[in-house]
């Protein structure tokens, strides 16, 4: 296999990037994987208890970057108590010691400490670059020290995560001969900032690209810092109402229109309904259009922001657009790639500012539409297949329908004939979220179909076992399985124990698998972990000889795992 | 039928703390809902008691709003956005302390504080004075013959002409102002109520 020297079968490697080609270079021959082990830069831990950061650095000894994941993705949504893992110090403290030159950190869903972050600050010299998405457990005197100590810094990103705002000065511990920023983003910090720090860093950092703010930067401080920064491509307004006069305006418009690298725009968190057309001169260039934190904004402001994006390739917008907005939205947004439309109100009140009309707009004016996520009231088969006809290029599909268990709202059938359409005509479908009312003939349909299928989140669907059978038979490239309150049972979890070798996780809560069926798994697998969540119980079902027929009315959790047993589980994780 | 109705209503109202139980006051004819609310007050031992003995038969007669309140996790919004728009409703509290007052052709909000005002004539004067301009006061006393209306979002969400409806229960439902130009007014779906008292 070898009729190039190791350098330079390792530099046709460097072309290669995506983490799934990589591994399976690895896979060619031995001398490849050798090649690829230590040519390897970017490293991807989907589930961070399936390996551990010494098997890590054995495997790849001088890898840059390295992306980690925690927690299930229904963390999210409350459903995994505060406690359950997804701690990140062990593997800060392993890379620590060991002479990886790390350089590049993603974390999603972990807990992170002060105590990490500043020993992550000490031991990288070349670090450059810090993302965490949903994290939780550390406040701003962490990034008090990555500011301190990152000489090299380029990104700090921290995206919705819960920082611990100490109100402190961590802006300012930036030092003054710091000029390398690029990326900055503190949307999610929640108390007051240093805004003289800010605009000292923003004017001192030529190459910033990427700004967001927090609540508590007004209008005036951001007039100053965009006309220090006219370089920004990418701007997430804080505040955007205030008690400051009308020459505080001007001068925002005036430093809007010398943005003309602008492309992407969001935050308005507190928002009033006219500042938005402060923005107009530059949505023509706008590729990427979040507003959906900006419920202040009635749907007709909207609209006339809208009108002027005729590049949009992104949008995140709330339903209070409505179906006459999407219908604008269908008409200009011609690249439209990607639409997300949140609900405004989440008690599901009655209000149907969004339909299927509007999503069959959606469909029928934006081609190159490939993924949505779509929150609305009702929902018809008819729509979902006309959907279907006209945009067979979904990779990424995720319809919820508020009310569990709705059916067509026309003809009160199950919304099986729906889903199937969209599944048999978009073959390329990677992830998909259903809803409404469901019969175990969308899972087959889902099965036969969804060839392409890597996750897939059920809540409230099915009729018995064969449902989940369908789709843990059918669906040969499943990655990430979640099913809440749905009538699946140890039938459908045991039948084939080898499928979850293939998969990176399964989730089942309020389903209908028992104890007996779960311990039956673990022994039947022990390269599985399979974890039982039972917050209110803490263990008491064991002492108190729980029978084995009982229902698992908490959580079951399982995944892949070379390491074994996690050993940080707290009280109410039961791992079989 | 009608009288299942009146007890199935009155063992709901009790039913949680009150803004929690969302869904099921929505469901309900609004005008009678906010009155029993307001007269019921907000003791929350009270409304505790009330889910205790009154559980059982509303959950017999009406199990799906039940339900539909105490799922936990859904609709699937993560918690950092549900924070953020949560965030949204209890700032503009309703009755109590600040509004937001918008104006058209102003590119920024103003905060007033209701309770400061005595009447609508306090309330003209104040918000000419929060914008620095004449007419907004006229426009409230004398609605026909100004280039603006003033309007109001109530607790359910709807937009008033303000004005109509006595002090008392202006301030107790409103819960954002609006300055509009008359001329964008006619299409904007103002609810037109208070026509009939």
């Amino acid at each position: 296999m070898n009729y190039f020297p190791d350098e330079v079968i390792e530099h046709v490697f460097d072309f290669v990037t995506s983490h799934k080609d990589r591994n399976s270079i690895s896979l060619v021959c031995k001398s490849w994987f050798k090649i690829e082990r230590y040519s390897r830069q970017n490293v991807f831990i989907g589930n961070c208890y399936s390996i551990s950061p010494e098997r890590l650095l054995r495997r790849f000894p001088c890898f840059k970057s390295l992306t980690l994941k925690g927690k299930p993705h229904f963390a999210d949504f409350n459903l995994v108590p505060h406690g359950w893992g997804g701690f990140v110090q062990p593997w800060i403290e392993a890379l620590a010691r060991s002479r990886v030159g790390l350089e590049e950190l993603r974390l999603k869903r972990m807990v992170v400490t002060d105590e990490g972050l500043e020993l992550l600050s000490r031991s990288f010299v070349n670090f450059k670059s810090l993302v965490l998405v949903s994290c939780e457990g550390f406040s701003t005197d962490g990034l008090a020290s990555i500011a301190s100590n990152c000489r090299h810094l380029r990104d700090l990103d921290l995206q919705e995560n819960e920082i611990d705002d100490h109100r402190g000065q961590w802006l300012s511990c930036f030092p003054e001969t710091y000029t390398s920023l690029v990326t900055l983003n503190f949307a999610c910090l929640e108390g007051e900032t240093n805004l003289v720090a800010l605009e000292r860093l923003v004017a001192r950092s030529p190459n910033l690209r990427s700004l967001k703010l927090n609540r508590a930067v007004p209008l005036d401080a951001l007039a100053r810092l965009m006309a220090c920064a006219p370089q920004i491509v990418d701007l997430g307004v804080g505040s955007y109402e205030d008690e400051q006069d009308s020459e505080s305006c001007l001068k925002l418009q005036a430093a809007i229109r010398k943005c003309t690298s602008l492309r992407s725009l969001s935050g308005f968190l507190e928002a009033a309904p006219h500042c938005l057309s402060a923005f107009h001169p530059v949505c023509h260039n706008l590729t990427s259009l979040n507003l959906s934190y900006a419920a202040e904004i009635h749907g007709s402001h909207l609209i006339k922001l809208i009108e002027h994006c005729k590049k949009l390739q992104r949008l995140w917008i709330l339903d209070s657009i409505g179906d006459k907005g999407l219908e604008v939205v269908a008409s200009t947004c011609k690249e439209l790639q990607e639409l997300r439309v949140f609900p405004t109100d989440l008690h599901g009140g009655g209000n149907t500012a969004v339909t299927e009309d509007g999503l069959v707009a959606i469909s029928a004016g934006c081609p190159k539409l490939h993924s949505i996520l779509y929150f609305c009231q009702q929902m018809t088969n008819a729509a979902l297949i006309t959907v279907a006809r006209n945009c067979p290029n979904f990779i990424r599909f995720r319809l919820c329908i508020l009310e569990p268990h709705k059916p067509d709202h026309v003809t009160s059938q199950p919304l099986d004939e729906g889903f199937g359409a969209i599944v048999q005509a978009c073959k390329n479908l990677k992830r998909l979220s259903v809803s409404g009312l469901l019969t175990d003939q969308v899972f087959l349909y889902i099965g036969m179909f969804a060839t392409q299928l890597e996750m897939l989140s059920i809540a409230f669907a099915g009729d018995t076992d064969k449902g989940m059978l369908y789709v843990l038979n059918g669906c040969k490239k499943m990655r990430k399985l979640e099913i809440r309150d749905s009538p699946f049972g140890d039938a459908a979890l045991l039948a084939d124990v080898n499928k979850y070798e293939t998969m990176r996780s399964l989730w089942m809560s309020s389903c209908e698998v028992t104890l007996g069926g779960c311990k039956r798994l673990a022994r039947k697998a022990p390269w599985l972990n399979v974890e039982i969540i039972n917050e209110n119980d803490n263990n008491r079902m064991e002492e108190n000889g729980y029978e084995g027929r009982q229902k698992v009315d908490n959580k079951l959790y399982l995944y892949r795992t070379v390491v074994g047993t996690r050993v940080d589980a707290p009280p109410f994780v039961w791992i079989l | 039928m009608e009288k299942d109705g009146l007890e199935l209503e009155i063992t709901e109202l009790r039913l949680g703390l009150p803004g929690r139980d969302v869904t099921e006051k929505m469901m309900k004819k609004r005008g009678f809902t906010e009155m029993i609310m307001t007269s019921s007050g907000s003791n929350s031992e009270q409304c505790e008691s009330g889910v205790v003995s009154s559980g059982v038969d509303v959950e017999k007669v009406n199990e799906t709003p039940a339900v539909k309140t105490q799922v936990v996790g859904w609709p699937p919004v993560c918690s950092y956005r549900r924070k953020n728009s949560c965030k949204e409703v209890s700032t503009t509290k309703v009755g109590l302390g600040y509004v937001k007052v918008s104006m058209d052709g102003v590119p920024y909000l103003r905060k007033m504080d209701l309770g400061s005002s005595q009447g609508y004539d306090d309330l003209a004067f104040a918000l000419d004075k929060l914008f620095g301009f004449h007419g907004i006061g006229v426009a409230l006393k004398d609605g026909d013959n100004c280039e603006y209306v003033t309007i109001y979002e109530d607790k359910d969400g709807d937009w008033m002409l303000a004005g109509d409806v006595p002090w008392g229960m202006f301030i107790e439902s409103c819960r954002r102002l609006r300055i509009m130009k008359r001329s964008e007014a006619t299409g904007f779906g103002l609810q037109p109520r208070g026509l009939d008292e």
